[in-house]
C-alpha cells in the first residue's frame, strides 16, 4: 500500500498515527542512516546503534507534527544524523544510556554487504601500475590521506588522487563491476 | 537530483565521488550534496556498499602484506607500530645478503639505497645470478629524497619460496628507452619453510 508513496507522503501519515507508515520510513531510512553512521563512525556495531537512536528521534518528531515542511524530510534526517553523531562523540555515557533504555527492537536488518572475490581482487591489484599499486596499498592499508600518501612518495597531492581514481576505475572494471 | 518515490534515481553518483566520501576526501560542501542524495536514494546506497566492500577489500589484501609493491618508510614504520612483525634487509649497493623468513614474520621489505635524483624513471628488474631478467617493475615510484626505494615483497611467496639467488638491479631509464644501472643488490634467500627444492643457481 506504500509502494507508490514517496518518502516525503510518509510523514504526515505518521503525524496521523499510522504505524505502518512509521513502519515503512524505517525500512527505507534504516540502510541510508546505516551508511551515513558507516562512513562517519567506521562500527558496524556503533552504526547499528545510531540508526536506533536517529529512527527513535525522527519518529518522535514526525508523531509531534514538528516537521513543518515533508520535503524537507531527508535534510531532516540527515541533520538528526549529524547531531546524534556529534551527541555521540561528545557523551559516551549518553549513548549507553540510549542503547539501555530503546534496546535493539526497532531497527529491521541491516542489509548485507557485497562479497568480494579476494583472489580476484589480489590479481586485478598485481596487474596495476606500480604507482597505482602503491598508492592503493599506502592509501588502504590504514585509509591514508592523500597528502600523506603524496609525501610518503614524493609526488604531489592531486596526482595521488588522480591515480587513485584510476587504480579504482581499473580494479571496478577488472572485478567486473560497472563504474 | 531525480529520486522516484523507492528511492531510486536517474542521476547517480559516480562510483569514483562515492570512494572519495568513503576515504573522507571530499570537501565540506561536496559531501553535504553526497549525503542529502544518500539519504533519499537506495540505487546510490548500495552503490556505496559496492565501494565500502572494495575498499574493505583492499584494505585486507593491503595489511596481508602478500603484494610485491614499493612502500615508503612511513608505511613500514606504521605497520611496526600497529604490531607487524617486519623483516626488513638492506644489502649495500653492489653487494649481497643472506636472507630468510620466519613463520611468523608478517612483512618482509628490502631497502635498495641508490642515488636517483638524476633519474626521470626508476625500473626495477629481477634477475636470476645469470642476470637473466625474470621481472621487471616498471616506473616505481621514488622517494622524495631520491636515496632509494623500499619494497615490500610478498611474505606469502616468500614463506613459500625454495632456496634461491636473485639480483635486484634499480634501472634509470630515459626517454629513448635507454637504461642505466643505479644499483644491483643480490638477495641469497635460505627456505625455512620445508618444501621442493627450486632451481639450481648457475
Amino acid at each position: 500500500m506504500y509502494v507508490g508513496l514517496s518518502d516525503a507522503d510518509l510523514a504526515p501519515r505518521i503525524a496521523d498515527g499510522d504505524r505502518e507508515a512509521e513502519a515503512e520510513l524505517c525500512r527505507r531510512m534504516s540502510p541510508r542512516i546505516r551508511l551515513y553512521a558507516l562512513r562517519h563512525l567506521r562500527s558496524s556495531s556503533a552504526a547499528d546503534d545510531l540508526v536506533q537512536q536517529v529512527l527513535l528521534k525522527v519518529l518522535e518528531s514526525l508523531r509531534s507534527a514538528r516537521l513543518r515542511e515533508a520535503n524537507k524530510l531527508a535534510h531532516f534526517v540527515l541533520g538528526t544524523c549529524r547531531m546524534t553523531v556529534l551527541d555521540l562523540r561528545r557523551s559516551a555515557q549518553r549513548q549507553e544510556e540510549l542503547l539501555a533504555i530503546f534496546g535493539g527492537d526497532l531497527v529491521p536488518e541491516a542489509p548485507p554487504m557485497p562479497k568480494l572475490d579476494d583472489r580476484q581482487l589480489a590479481l586485478c591489484v598485481q596487474r596495476l601500475k606500480e604507482r597505482e599499486r602503491s598508492v592503493v596499498v599506502m592509501t588502504f592499508y590504514d585509509e591514508h590521506t592523500a597528502a600523506e600518501t603524496a609525501g610518503a612518495l614524493g609526488i604531489s597531492e592531486a596526482n595521488v588522487r588522480v591515480i587513485r581514481h584510476r587504480a579504482l576505475q581499473l580494479l571496478r572494471a577488472c572485478m567486473g563491476a560497472v563504474a | 537530483m531525480t529520486t522516484s518515490p523507492r528511492g531510486e534515481c536517474s542521476t547517480p553518483i559516480d562510483a569514483t565521488v562515492l570512494m572519495d566520501y568513503w576515504l573522507g576526501a571530499l570537501g565540506p560542501p561536496e559531501e553535504d550534496v553526497v549525503e542529502l542524495h544518500l539519504m533519499t536514494c537506495d540505487t546510490c546506497g548500495d552503490r556505496l556498499r559496492d565501494a565500502i566492500a572494495l575498499a574493505d577489500g583492499l584494505r585486507t589484501l593491503a595489511r596481508s602484506c602478500s603484494l610485491q609493491v614499493v612502500v615508503s618508510d612511513g608505511f613500514v614504520e606504521h605497520a611496526a607500530e600497529t604490531g607487524l612483525r617486519v623483516r626488513e634487509y638492506a644489502p649495500p649497493r653492489g653487494e649481497g645478503v643472506q636472507c630468510t623468513v620466519a613463520a611468523d614474520d608478517d612483512l618482509l621489505v628490502a631497502r635498495l639505497a641508490a642515488d636517483l635524483t638524476t633519474a626521470s624513471r626508476v625500473d626495477l628488474s629481477w634477475c636470476d645470478l645469470r642476470g637473466v631478467e625474470l621481472q621487471r617493475q616498471a616506473d616505481i615510484p621514488i622517494r622524495a629524497d631520491g636515496a632509494g626505494v623500499i619494497v615490500q615483497q610478498s611474505i606469502t611467496w616468500a614463506k613459500a619460496s625454495p632456496t634461491s639467488s636473485m639480483i635486484a638491479r634499480l634501472l634509470a631509464v630515459d626517454d629513448a628507452g635507454g637504461e642505466r644501472v643505479l644499483g644491483e643488490y643480490t638477495f641469497h634467500h635460505t627456505r625455512t619453510i620445508p618444501g621442493p627444492p627450486g632451481p639450481q643457481s648457475p
